[in-house]
């Protein structure tokens, strides 16, 4: 066991899938189906595939809308549903497709039945924090002779929301410190939040141009395990913007004031800090001198 | 040991302790519960006592970090050498310094022969910082120390900071001796003047001059055990400290370098500025090469870097990005302890990581805010690692409450 290449490799994807847009897919019809059932189909699919690689490999499958989170694999009613595998099928596979088929479906209908117009972010920070807790969970569980390659893969295919902003970053931060490899798979918008997420933690960031062939996509850029990506041509890494928002007005800036307590960055200079409430003394030595020399360069 | 103070009682002075009368058995006649009750303990009350930090912290520091580096250095009492350790651990140190205060200043000095030697000046690259700590492992731990002569050095090194950072020096002090060329007394009113916190670590026995240092400059003194509590006491001092008393608080400039061409509404963003360019922090070095168009530009005068955060040499803007910020945000809006409970019967899963409870599991954790449930082992992750509650997170009211 003490030789590390003894060691056997688990790798677990935790697919955190954006319902939020269902709605929007639901609509739009596909070939006699509904585009919904055909990401829906291609998410499983993608899952048997990543079980199908190794017979180690585990899967978590987390939903989220703007209402609420959920497991959808391992599911977490405790009563185990009976699931009809047709002849052949392998049991593990006819159980994640009845539990995500499940669980989606219940997610969903809460959210159509509740129709109160007020149009709220998806939480998928929220969803991720809790694919991050679970991962960490099974790292702990698993015995010394197994090595865990944890991953988080996010489907989505809302905005941006600025007000989970600290939560993504918390989750960002925590993935980099345990190792886990965040990527994203985007349907119709780009999230700029999770391109800085993917960048972070070295994974990959995919705003796919067609969502019907999203099955292709996930297959082609998400099955491999990160370790052997540099070996395929995938596509060519997205240049992130790394603007800070200001904390009063929520604008991108360029040069900011930073407090020197809390951190917080302004668009303008004032003289108290809205976050922490110091204030701060208006003869400013370190910025100073660095306009004077540029007034005198112009001069 | 963190409070101790003079009217304290030593060790041996106090009652006897009856540590073994806290273990009981259960009824099946086994340790194992009452262990794992214990540790769960141990580990919570080690989390409490992380949480009581002020609001207002010194989040930008500078800090010295002075290294013995003397005869007694070479000791094996803690494995493989004193010094050894203690630089594997500062390896760890510098790791987790920059991992929480990610626009900090950190330098490193070492005392033998009874002189200070500077390894690295003040810098917010840890690379460097790492590698510098790997060349030291040859070193030759030689002579007495000086812990006049490197404070002061230190003490030279941070006084022409700025007022808004906290400047603080981390003496690791293997000897009980020092070998100093005046009154130290001097230096530590010059060290008060200066407003710099000394902390001391003693790897030996305690010294009173280095808790006379500590305390007068509102630092702490502590004494390692072992060096479990070694690496404990190292990394106590990664966490920002309060607010000292006159310490002024500014408003910094500083640069956020853009990074997408498309969105930029400005006219900082032209094609020149994407064109291929020496990065100026390596181009006094021989290895410099002309960079792609990825690197950062510095907003102000356009200068072009590779990595940050970095001071601008050009026009001395701290160039820094947006996550590097963003990663000490957690101390500003912190999460609220979870109450214990006792296990219900309702919840039959941790929300967080969807462990099923079991019998043996007593006790649970409830966070205030959305009332979920968690097991003890999220409870610490939550607090430790994640800083977010993944259930005010799967709450659209409590989501959008948290960011203000």
């Amino acid at each position: 066991m003490e030789d590390k290449e003894e060691r056997i490799e688990t790798s677990l994807v935790a697919i955190v899938i954006d319902a939020t847009p269902a709605k929007k897919f639901a609509s739009q019809p596909l070939d006699g189906s509904s585009m919904m059932n055909r990401i829906f189909d291609s998410l499983i699919a993608f899952g048997n595939a990543h079980l199908m690689q190794a017979s180690h490999n585990k899967l978590a499958i987390i939903a989220c809308n703007s209402k609420s989170t959920k497991f959808l694999y391992p599911s977490m009613d405790g009563t185990s549903r009976s699931y009809h595998n047709r002849p052949g099928q392998y049991d593990m596979f006819a159980k994640v497709d009845s539990d995500v088929r499940h669980g989606l479906g219940e997610l969903i209908l809460n959210d159509m039945t509740d129709n109160d117009s007020t149009k709220s972010d998806s939480l998928l920070g929220g969803a991720m924090a809790r694919a991050l807790s679970y991962i960490h969970r099974v790292q702990r569980e698993l015995s010394l002779s197994h090595q865990l390659k944890p991953r988080v893969l996010v489907v989505s295919g809302s905005c941006d929301s600025a007000l989970q902003y600290m939560t993504f970053m918390n989750v960002f931060f925590t993935a980099q410190k345990e190792n886990v490899v965040i990527d994203c798979c985007m349907m119709d918008t780009d999230s700029g939040l999770l391109q800085q997420g993917c960048d972070i933690t070295g994974g990959q960031y995919l705003h796919i141009p067609s969502v019907a062939g999203l099955l292709e996509y996930l297959l082609w850029v998400f099955l491999p395990s990160p370790s052997c990506r540099s070996k395929i041509v995938l596509p060519p890494p997205t240049k992130v913007d790394y603007r800070a928002a200001c904390f009063c007005h929520h604008k991108l800036v360029d040069i900011g004031w930073v407090c020197s307590v809390c951190l917080s960055i302004f668009c303008k200079f004032s003289i108290m800090c809205t976050t922490c409430n110091t204030e701060f003394k208006l003869n400013r030595p370190a910025i100073v001198p660095a306009k004077s020399k540029k007034r005198a360069r112009i001069e | 040991m963190a409070d101790e103070d003079e009217t304290k009682e030593y060790r041996w002075e106090s009652g006897y302790e009856k540590t073994w009368e806290a273990i009981k058995e259960d009824d099946d006649g086994l340790l194992e519960s009452n262990v794992a009750d214990l540790v769960a303990r141990a580990k919570r009350k080690r989390a409490a006592l992380k949480d009581t930090g002020a609001i207002q912290l010194g989040m930008m520091r500078h800090l010295f970090v002075v290294v013995d580096a003397s005869a007694c250095m070479f000791l094996q009492d803690l494995k493989p050498t004193r010094f050894l350790c203690v630089l594997k651990l500062l390896e760890v140190f510098v790791h987790e310094f920059f991992d929480l205060n990610p626009i900090s200043q950190l330098g490193i000095l070492t005392t033998k022969m009874k002189r200070s030697e500077q390894i690295t000046v003040l810098a917010g690259n840890q690379k460097k910082h790492i590698e510098a700590l790997q060349q030291l492992k040859d070193l030759s731990c030689e002579g007495e120390p000086s812990l006049q002569n490197s404070l002061e050095r230190a003490m030279n090194g941070l006084k022409n900071m700025p007022a808004y950072s906290s400047r603080e020096i981390l003496v690791l002090f293997g000897s009980l001796t020092t070998c100093d060329p005046g009154d130290i007394q001097k230096t530590i009113k010059s060290l008060k003047d200066n407003n710099i916190r000394v902390s001391i670590i003693g790897l030996a026995a305690e010294v009173r001059i280095c808790q006379e240092i500590a305390k007068k400059t509102g630092g702490t003194y502590n004494v390692l055990i072992d060096d479990h509590h070694l690496k404990e006491l190292i990394l106590n001092q990664v966490q920002p400290p309060a607010v000292a008393g006159s310490m002024e608080a500014s408003l910094v400039k500083m640069g956020f370098p853009g990074g997408s061409p498309i969105v930029n509404d400005g006219t900082s963003d032209s094609s020149a500025d994407h064109a291929p360019a020496y990065c100026l922090c390596h181009i006094e070095s021989e290895t410099s090469s002309l960079m792609g168009p990825n690197g950062y530009n510095c907003p102000q005068c356009g200068s072009r870097y590779c990595e940050l955060p970095v001071e601008c040499k050009q026009c001395g803007l701290t160039l820094v990005s947006a996550p590097h910020l963003a990663r000490s945000y957690h101390h500003l809006f912190p999460i609220k302890p979870f109450i214990e409970r006792a296990q219900v019967r309702e919840t039959t899963h941790c929300f967080a990581c969807a462990k099923l409870f079991v019998e043996a599991e007593t006790n649970v954790y409830e966070c205030e805010n959305c009332n979920q449930i968690v097991c003890l082992d999220c409870d610490l992750f939550i607090r430790e690692t994640l800083h977010t509650c993944p259930g005010c997170a799967s709450d659209p009211v409590t989501a959008q409450m948290k960011t203000n």
